[in-house]
């Protein structure tokens, strides 16, 4: 029995050690690639590649989240105001959710699940067949070579594709609004002008930009550190994406409590 | 200078250990590879000659001992210094690892590229000079390694490390997955380019013919240690049991003509 429970007492610490160090290496991992990524020199080819990618590529995916999510807002918020008679906050509702937390959150979802996975994939390929050991042969840094780009390319892209799957948001309600709840064009429109705020296009910003730094973060550091060949790329791509969607998710709130906590 | 008969010591191992967890792979390993020399490493598989070779370029860090690259100890090094001293190695890895998304001139080029700005058509130019040694067509060139067969990567790979004629030459299984034809002209290049040039190399490898070819001395790692060296001559007079395995099924006087 006492030796049961020795056993068990000892996987549990070790278990929370490999936790605890894995925690400190990721953190390792995030100051040197920060580093790398402000360091000259800069491989504009990559990072442009990168930016299509991150960017132009996922427009469509986002685009198709946002408008849709923007329609079943405005079903919603109509169908559960109308017992209070209050039809007309559909616009302000429709607005703030979007520019608050789904454009910015289903945005970074997205871009986790189809670009994450991508970089964790890519660079988890390059580890185990030894490309990147031979990249830091042939005078590059891997990290400056291959990170960096997908830092910065993420920086750009996501808070330029959240403020663009917004404005898409908004879109899909305003044609449910009006073509199917028949409300005046002229008077939704400025009710959504009524109540935009700066600071939410600030926060989702804010958002977007700390999601961007997630995603690459988390899925270059388990690429980075992939081993065990192609079972390896595999953990690479799926921890990726399950990590940084928690951590979308986690820090969603964190944000929005420093903004209007 | 530290110097054997006149000749320069170019890399110098003395007491390298590595081990995994609790699983030791190399112990107190010692061997010099000299000016002009073409060293041969041989052993049975995983009996440690990749992770030696991973160590002297910086990959993996031993636990203890050191390694001197032109006089200069390696082992600790700032990562700057090193990267310096290593853009002097040619290196080719067991498999390859040739950049899957840039064309095969891009991965033979990809060192030079990086030091000097080159256009399509100078890095192309540059390229074919080196494939066309190893008797590649230009064809591939404008090819991703993976749209070329297996020989043919490992050529591409071979066409990397010698690009811009790098003094020091490490070879990680060369020839393995070569047809014999291919394999001499393998062993062929890397004998130009210790002769010819003035360089060194250490290749590890499994193939006695090739061992003949192209090593002026040979080491055996067994059991976690060199347990022997000579020239390939030696190899073959030689009585030790270890060594007699390898060169068993090989006729030695038909290697040497």
């Amino acid at each position: 029995m006492v030796y049961l429970f020795l056993d068990i007492l000892g996987t549990t610490g070790k278990k929370f050690i490999n936790f605890v160090a894995n925690i400190g290496h990721f953190f390792i991992f995030f100051g040197s690639a920060f580093y790398w990524t402000f360091k000259p020199p800069w491989y504009f080819k990559k990072i442009f590649q990168q930016i299509l990618d991150i960017g132009y590529f996922s427009l469509p995916v986002v685009g198709l989240t946002t408008f849709f999510s923007g329609m079943v807002l405005a079903l919603q918020t109509y169908n559960g105001f109308t017992d209070f008679n209050s039809e007309s906050t559909v616009a302000r509702i429709v607005l703030t959710s979007i520019t608050r937390e789904l454009g910015p959150v289903l945005t970074g979802l997205m871009v986790a699940g189809r670009v994450g996975a991508k970089m964790a994939a890519e660079i988890a390929t390059m580890r185990v067949t030894e490309q990147i050991d031979a990249l830091g042969t042939l005078g590059t840094r891997p990290m400056q070579y291959l990170i960096a780009p997908k830092i910065i390319a993420s920086l750009v892209c996501i808070p330029l594709l959240v403020l663009i799957g917004n404005t898409i948001g908004i879109l899909g309600g305003y044609v449910i609004a009006i073509y199917k709840l028949n409300f005046n064009p002229s008077l939704y429109l400025n009710a959504t002008m009524e109540y935009l705020q700066l600071i939410d296009i600030i926060q989702g910003t804010v958002k977007a930009a700390v999601f961007g730094l997630i995603i690459s973060m988390v899925s270059c550091y388990f690429g980075y550190n992939a081993s065990k060949g192609a079972e390896g790329v595999g953990f690479a791509t799926t921890s990726s994406v399950v990590i940084s969607s928690v951590m979308i998710l986690t820090s969603t709130y964190i944000i929005t409590a420093l903004f209007f906590g | 200078m530290e110097k054997r008969k006149n000749k320069k010591i170019i890399i110098k191992v003395s007491n390298l250990s590595k081990s995994f967890n609790s699983n030791i792979v190399l112990k107190n390993i010692n061997f010099q590879l000299l000016e002009g020399e073409s060293l041969a490493i041989i052993g049975a598989s995983g009996s440690g000659k990749s992770v030696l070779l991973k160590n002297i370029i910086g990959i993996l860090q031993p636990d203890k001992g050191s390694i001197e690259i032109n006089d200069t100890e390696i082992v600790n090094l700032p990562r700057n210094l090193k990267e310096k001293i290593l853009l002097d190695l040619g290196i080719t890895f067991q498999h390859g690892a040739l950049f899957d998304s840039l064309k095969n001139w891009e991965n033979i080029i990809f060192k030079i590229a990086n030091k000097e700005k080159m256009n399509n058509k100078n890095g192309k130019k540059l390229a074919f000079s080196i494939i066309k040694q190893l008797g590649l067509q230009p064809e591939i060139l404008d090819l991703y390694p993976s749209e070329i067969s297996g020989g043919m990567q490992k050529r591409v790979a071979i066409a990397r490390a010698i690009c811009g004629n790098p003094k020091i030459l490490l070879f990680d299984e060369p020839t393995s997955g070569l047809d014999p034809v291919t394999g001499s002209l393998i062993d062929q290049l890397i004998k130009t380019a210790v002769r010819t040039v003035g360089g060194s190399a250490i290749t590890i490898t499994h193939d006695m013919a090739s061992v003949c070819r192209i090593a002026d001395k040979v080491i055996l790692i067994d059991n976690q240690t060199i347990s022997w060296s000579g020239t390939p001559k030696e190899m073959f007079n030689s009585a030790n049991k270890k060594i007699q395995k390898f060169i068993k099924p090989i006729n030695s006087e038909f290697l040497f003509k």
